[in-house]
C-alpha cells in the first residue's frame, strides 16, 4: 500500500516536472463547426509535434461576444487563455478591456508580408495589436442560369446600385417567380457601403484618432444606401427572412434558387458553391455592387483576429504567437483559403496559390482578391473603432427595418444616430 | 404534529447544506443585482459608479421600456390563455375512447421534449418567405407569400404560436391526469338530471379541474417570463422593430441585450430587480388567490 502511494506520488512529482517544461497555451476560437474547428485542432497537433516543450490546446467557446466575456472572466480570476480570436468590430472593446497586450510588442513581429488592408484594420495608434487571421469582405454572388433565363448576360454582372435596378427591372418582367436580390439585413452591409463611397462612419478619423463620439447615420453616403435598400424593397425586388442578421436564412434562399443576386461574405463561397451545386445551378461571384457614381474605395476587411492575452509568462506569450504566426504562415494561409473562402491574408500565399493555378481567370475567389487589394488604404476603409459596436449595429438594423416597414429614411437615420451617439457616450463614461 | 427538534443545533446543522445552496446560488446573486442596480457598471471593464436611483428613473422613463412591458403583459396572457385552452381541449379530444389514442397523446406530447433551439430553428426554416414550406403551401394556394418576421404582427403572432406549441405537451400531461380523476359518477348525476354534454363540461368538469389550471396559470406565466427567451432568441432576436423597439423585445430579452450584448451590466441589473418586483407581486397574488382555490378537501 504505502509503496503504491510512494510511486504514485513520485509519478506526480514527475509529471509536474515535465509539465513545468512544457509551455501550455490555450486558444480559444470560435468555429464550432467539424471543418473549420477541426482545421484548427489539426494545425495545433501538426505544431504540437513540432514544438515538443509547448502544447497548444484550442477552444470552442461559442460566439465572438462570448468569447470576449468569457476571456475577461478568465483574465480576472488569473487564469486568461494566452491566445484569443476576436472579430474586428470587437477590436476597440477589446483594447479598452485591458486585458491584452499588443502582439507588436512580443519580440519583432514581421508584418511586411500581409495584405495592407488587412493589416491597416488591426494597427491602432501605429501599433499591431493581433494577427490577422479569418479575413473576408462581402461580394456580389449570382445565378447564372436564372440570368440568362431573365435575358441578362451572366459574364456582366452588375456592380452598381443602377445596374442592379436595371436587372432586376428585366427580371421581373420575365416573370421566373423568384426575387431579385437577396442579402440579410446586417450592419455590416452597410458599413461596407458607407467605406465603399469613401464616408466615414464615426467622426475623429473613424475613432482611430481619438475615441469617436458620434456615428456619422445622417450623411448623405447613409442616406443614398438605406434609400436605395426602400428602392429595391418597395419594387418587390428585394427579399431577406425578416430576422435580423439571419445568414443562414438568406444563404438558404439564394441556394434553393429563389433569387437572382445575393450579398455575402467571402467566407462563404465553398459552402455555397456546393449548395448550388446539389440545386443544380451555376453559380457565379462579382464585385460587391455600389452606389452610383462613386470612385470605387474598397472594402473595409471583415473577420476576426488573434489576440494575445496580458498577464501569461513571457514563454506563454512567445508560445502564442509563434502558434498564431505558424497557423497564419504562408501554406496555412492558403490551405484555410481553399477550404473556406476566406482570404489568405499575406501576400505570399496569394502568391503561391496564383502560381499553383488555383487563382486563375475562372476561379470565383478572385474577384474577391481583387476587390480587396484593389483597396485604397485610408481612414473609411481602414474601417471604424466603435467601442460599443454591437449596439450600433443593431441601432442600424433596425433603423434599416422600419424603413422597410414605410418610414422615411431622413426620419430613421435620424432616430438612429440619436440613439447610437447617447449608446457612445454611455460607452466612453464607463470606460474609465 | 408536535415533532420538534430538541437539540436547536441539530436542526440548523440539517438545514445548513440546503441554506449554502441556496445562500451562494440564490441570495447572494440577488444582493449582489440589488447592489449592481445602483451603479453604472460594466462587466467587461469593471468598471463602477455609484449613480443612485438614476438607472431606474432612465428606464422608467423610457417608452421603449413601458413599450416592452406591455408586449410582455400581451404576449403572457396569449401565451397562458391559448396554452391552456388548447392544452385542456386537446386532452379532452384526447380522453375520448377512440383507437390509437395512446399514439395521438404521444404525438401532442413531443413538442415539449424538443429543446427551444431545435424548436425555433424548426420554425425559422419553416418560415423562410422564399424556401420555407409555409410559404410554398400558400404560393400554391393563395399565391400569398408574406415575409413573416419583418412583419410586427405576424412575427408577434408567430412567436405566440410557436411558444404555444413548445408548451402545449406539458398543459396536455397535466389536463389529461386531471380529467382522469373527475369523479364519473358526478357527470352521470348531471347527466340524469338532464344536462346537455356542453352544460357536464362547463358546469362540472370545468369547476372540478380548477385547482390544476390554477396551478398551470402560474407554470404558464413563468414559462412565458423566462423561459421563452431561447426561443424569441433564435427566432427573432427581438425584431422587428415596432415603434419604439422590438415588437418580440420582452422584458428578458431587454435584460439580456443589455447585460451580454451591451455589456451594461449595471443596468441590465436595475431591469432584473424591476422584474424581480413584479413576479414578487405575481406570486403574492398567487398565494392570495390559492387560498381561493378548492382542492375538493
Amino acid at each position: 500500500m504505502l509503496r503504491k502511494t510512494f510511486v504514485g506520488l513520485l509519478a506526480l512529482a514527475v509529471g509536474a516536472f515535465a509539465s513545468a517544461q512544457t509551455v501550455s497555451v490555450e486558444f480559444w476560437h470560435t468555429f464550432g463547426d467539424p471543418k473549420r474547428g477541426g482545421w484548427i485542432q489539426a494545425k495545433a497537433e501538426a505544431f504540437n509535434k513540432a514544438n515538443p516543450n509547448v502544447k497548444v490546446t484550442p477552444v470552442f467557446k461559442g460566439s465572438y461576444p462570448e468569447i470576449l466575456q468569457a476571456a475577461t472572466l478568465a483574465a480576472r480570476q488569473g487564469k486568461p487563455p494566452a491566445l484569443v480570436q476576436m472579430y474586428e468590430v470587437g477590436s476597440q472593446f477589446a483594447l479598452d478591456s485591458g486585458i491584452f497586450q499588443p502582439v507588436g510588442g512580443i519580440g519583432t513581429l514581421d508584418t511586411s508580408d500581409y495584405i495592407k488592408p488587412v493589416l491597416n484594420y488591426y494597427t491602432i495608434g501605429g501599433r499591431v495589436n493581433s494577427i490577422p487571421f479569418n479575413s473576408s469582405s462581402p461580394v456580389l454572388y449570382y445565378n447564372r442560369d436564372l440570368m440568362k433565363k431573365a435575358g441578362l448576360d451572366p459574364a456582366k454582372p452588375p456592380t452598381t446600385y443602377g445596374e442592379i435596378n436595371q436587372a432586376c427591372a428585366k427580371i421581373a418582367s420575365a416573370n421566373l417567380g423568384v426575387k431579385c436580390v437577396g442579402f440579410n439585413l446586417h450592419s455590416w452591409f452597410f458599413e461596407q457601403w458607407m467605406a465603399q463611397q469613401g464616408a466615414l462612419l464615426a467622426n475623429n478619423g473613424n475613432g482611430r484618432k481619438s475615441r469617436a463620439t458620434e456615428v456619422l447615420l445622417t450623411s448623405d453616403a447613409a442616406k443614398k444606401i438605406v434609400s436605395w435598400i426602400k428602392d429595391i424593397n418597395d419594387k418587390g425586388y428585394y427579399t431577406y427572412t425578416g430576422k435580423l442578421e439571419d445568414w443562414d436564412g438568406s444563404d438558404a434562399i439564394f441556394t434553393g434558387g429563389k433569387v437572382v443576386f445575393h450579398i455575402t461574405s467571402t467566407a462563404d463561397i465553398v459552402n455555397i458553391a456546393d449548395a448550388a451545386k446539389q440545386t443544380g445551378f451555376d453559380m457565379g461571384v462579382g464585385l460587391l455592387p455600389i452606389a452610383d457614381g462613386v470612385k470605387r474605395n474598397g472594402v473595409v476587411i471583415g473577420g476576426a483576429s488573434l489576440w494575445i492575452s496580458k498577464g501569461i509568462s513571457s514563454a506563454e506569450a512567445a508560445a502564442a504567437r509563434d502558434f498564431a504566426l505558424f497557423m497564419t504562415n504562408t501554406a496555412n494561409m492558403a490551405e484555410w483559403h481553399k477550404l473556406t473562402g476566406y482570404y489568405p491574408v499575406r501576400n505570399s500565399s496569394v502568391e503561391a496559390l496564383r502560381k499553383e493555378g488555383w487563382l486563375n481567370e475562372k476561379a470565383p475567389q478572385l474577384v474577391a482578391f481583387n476587390q480587396l487589394l484593389q483597396t485604397e488604404p485610408n481612414e473609411a476603409t481602414a474601417g471604424a473603432l466603435i467601442g460599443p459596436f454591437q449596439q450600433v449595429r443593431r441601432i442600424v438594423e433596425e433603423a434599416i427595418q422600419k424603413v422597410l416597414g414605410g418610414a422615411s429614411v431622413d426620419a430613421a437615420l435620424g432616430e438612429a444616430k440619436t440613439r447610437a451617439d447617447a449608446a457612445l457616450k454611455e460607452y466612453n463614461a464607463s470606460v474609465k | 404534529m408536535n415533532a420538534v427538534f430538541k437539540n436547536r443545533w441539530l436542526a440548523i446543522l440539517l438545514l445548513l447544506p440546503t441554506l449554502v445552496v441556496l445562500g451562494l446560488f440564490l441570495y447572494y446573486p440577488a444582493l449582489e443585482t440589488l447592489r449592481l442596480s445602483l451603479y453604472r457598471a460594466n462587466f467587461i471593464f469593471q468598471t463602477e459608479a455609484f449613480v443612485g436611483l438614476e438607472q431606474f428613473r432612465t428606464l422608467l422613463g423610457d417608452p421603449a421600456y413601458y413599450q416592452s412591458l406591455i408586449q410582455t403583459v400581451i404576449f403572457c396572457g396569449l401565451v397562458v390563455g391559448l396554452g391552456l385552452a388548447f392544452g385542456l381541449g386537446l386532452a379532452v379530444l384526447v380522453g375520448e375512447p377512440i383507437a390509437g389514442a395512446g399514439v395521438y397523446r404521444a404525438l401532442l406530447l413531443y413538442p415539449y421534449a424538443l429543446s427551444p433551439a431545435i424548436a425555433g430553428t424548426l420554425w425559422l426554416f419553416m418560415f423562410n418567405p422564399e424556401v420555407g414550406v409555409v410559404n410554398n403551401l400558400l404560393c400554391e394556394l393563395f399565391q400569398a407569400a408574406p415575409r413573416w418576421l419583418d412583419n410586427p404582427f405576424y412575427a408577434f403572432g408567430l412567436v405566440v404560436a410557436a411558444s404555444v406549441w413548445k408548451n402545449l405537451g406539458y398543459n396536455l400531461a397535466f389536463y389529461v391526469a386531471a380529467l382522469q380523476n373527475v369523479p364519473k359518477e358526478l357527470l352521470e348525476a348531471a347527466a340524469l338530471d338532464g344536462a346537455n354534454p356542453w352544460q357536464r363540461f362547463r358546469h362540472v368538469t370545468l369547476p372540478l379541474l380548477s385547482p390544476i389550471t390554477f396551478f398551470l396559470v402560474f407554470v404558464n406565466l413563468a414559462y412565458a417570463i423566462f423561459d421563452t427567451f431561447s426561443l424569441v432568441d433564435i427566432l427573432t432576436k427581438g425584431g422587428p422593430v415596432l415603434g419604439q423597439t422590438g415588437v418580440t423585445t420582452f422584458l428578458i430579452y431587454r435584460v439580456y441585450l443589455d447585460g451580454f450584448e451591451n455589456f451594461q451590466t449595471g443596468l441590465a441589473a436595475a431591469q432584473a430587480v424591476l422584474m424581480l418586483a413584479m413576479v414578487g407581486g405575481l406570486t403574492a397574488l398567487q398565494f392570495r388567490l390559492g387560498r381561493r382555490v378548492n382542492y375538493g378537501g
